[in-house]
């Protein structure tokens, strides 16, 4: 670009803005690690508290959620240190953080809802509205990077949450393991290929 | 009718053309980024960066991060309209130029 000479031409106008908007176009920032972290948390407790629900009958089965504060912390400082080397923010991943935002808040928001208004009958609907919304930020994700595998994973997790209806407490836990297989940890195997391939080049 | 000549000054020029093309596509960026995206040499990017500034195309804001000096810029809405007006003065250039070629 310092090989600069005032005389050029608004086709060499055009071709600067053109390469340019490509360059920032390629910038593909997802390497798919909390989407394996996350999976593979959620795929843990789910077969755990299913375990421990059907062939041991404990009691304080749910208390093996409690490993996703650890999940929640490792995010965190990760966000951090991703953050102080960030070069360049994109809209798209601006947008796609937002999302997954609003999804944390609606998580929080709807089980506290449902605990608070149903108590102890909310229990059935935990399973259908938790996959319902892990279909959300998914599909959207996987609609702004125009990747399938995640807008399959949304699709996945909605019909899940339908099937979840008719199973019975102790299956439905085991849904959200089989939701996170499809929306998270395939799709995030897939998505860190990807990104390792765009930085090989 | 559009003359090479209306084309905004201060965009007309390829490195400044080649920053603001790539602040229009993404929300901000450092000056590393710009760097490594333009080609340009430091000195020169910095003297067109302040240019940008100066004409209100972009804000630059100057921190540290990890007892670095960190240059985070991202385009203003003034810089968006004038970029906008530049393409739509460059078509309609292109758009003269073509039927006498």
């Amino acid at each position: 670009m310092d090989t600069y000479s005032e005389k050029w031409s608004g086709e060499e106008s055009l071709a600067i803005i053109q390469s340019m908007i490509k360059r920032a176009r390629n910038e593909f920032g997802e390497n798919g690690h909390l989407y394996l972290i996350w999976g593979y948390v959620v795929l843990i407790c789910s077969v755990v508290q299913f375990v421990l629900l059907r062939f041991f009958r404990y009691e304080n089965h749910s208390l093996v959620w409690m490993f996703t504060w650890v999940a929640l912390i490792y995010q965190i400082i990760y966000l951090t240190k991703k953050a102080r080397k960030r070069k360049v923010k994109t809209y798209t991943a601006d947008t796609i953080q937002q999302i997954w935002m609003v999804f944390a808040v609606l998580m929080i928001m709807i089980c506290f809802i449902l605990g608070f208004q149903l108590k102890g009958e909310s229990v059935r609907l935990y399973a259908p509205v938790i996959l319902c919304l892990y279909g959300m930020p998914t599909f959207l994700t996987g609609r702004i990077l125009q990747f399938k595998p995640l807008i399959l994973g949304g699709i996945i997790c909605w019909l899940l949450s339908v099937l979840s209806l008719f199973l019975s407490n102790d299956f439905q836990i085991l849904m959200y393991g089989v939701a996170v297989i499809a929306a998270w940890i395939i799709p995030g195997y897939m998505l860190k290929k990807k990104f390792n391939s765009i930085a090989d080049d | 009718m559009t003359d090479f000549k209306d084309l905004d000054p201060v965009l007309h020029s390829q490195l400044r053309l080649a920053v603001i093309s790539l602040l229009i596509s993404v929300k901000d960026a450092d000056f590393t980024y710009l760097k490594e995206k333009t080609d340009a040499t430091a000195g020169n990017l910095s003297v067109q960066l302040q240019k940008l500034k100066e004409a209100g195309y972009i804000e630059i804001e100057k921190s540290f991060r990890d007892n670095y000096p960190l240059t985070n810029c991202r385009i203003t809405k003034q810089g968006i309209k004038a970029f906008e007006l530049y393409v739509n003065n460059l078509q309609s250039y292109l758009t003269i130029k073509k039927p006498s070629r």
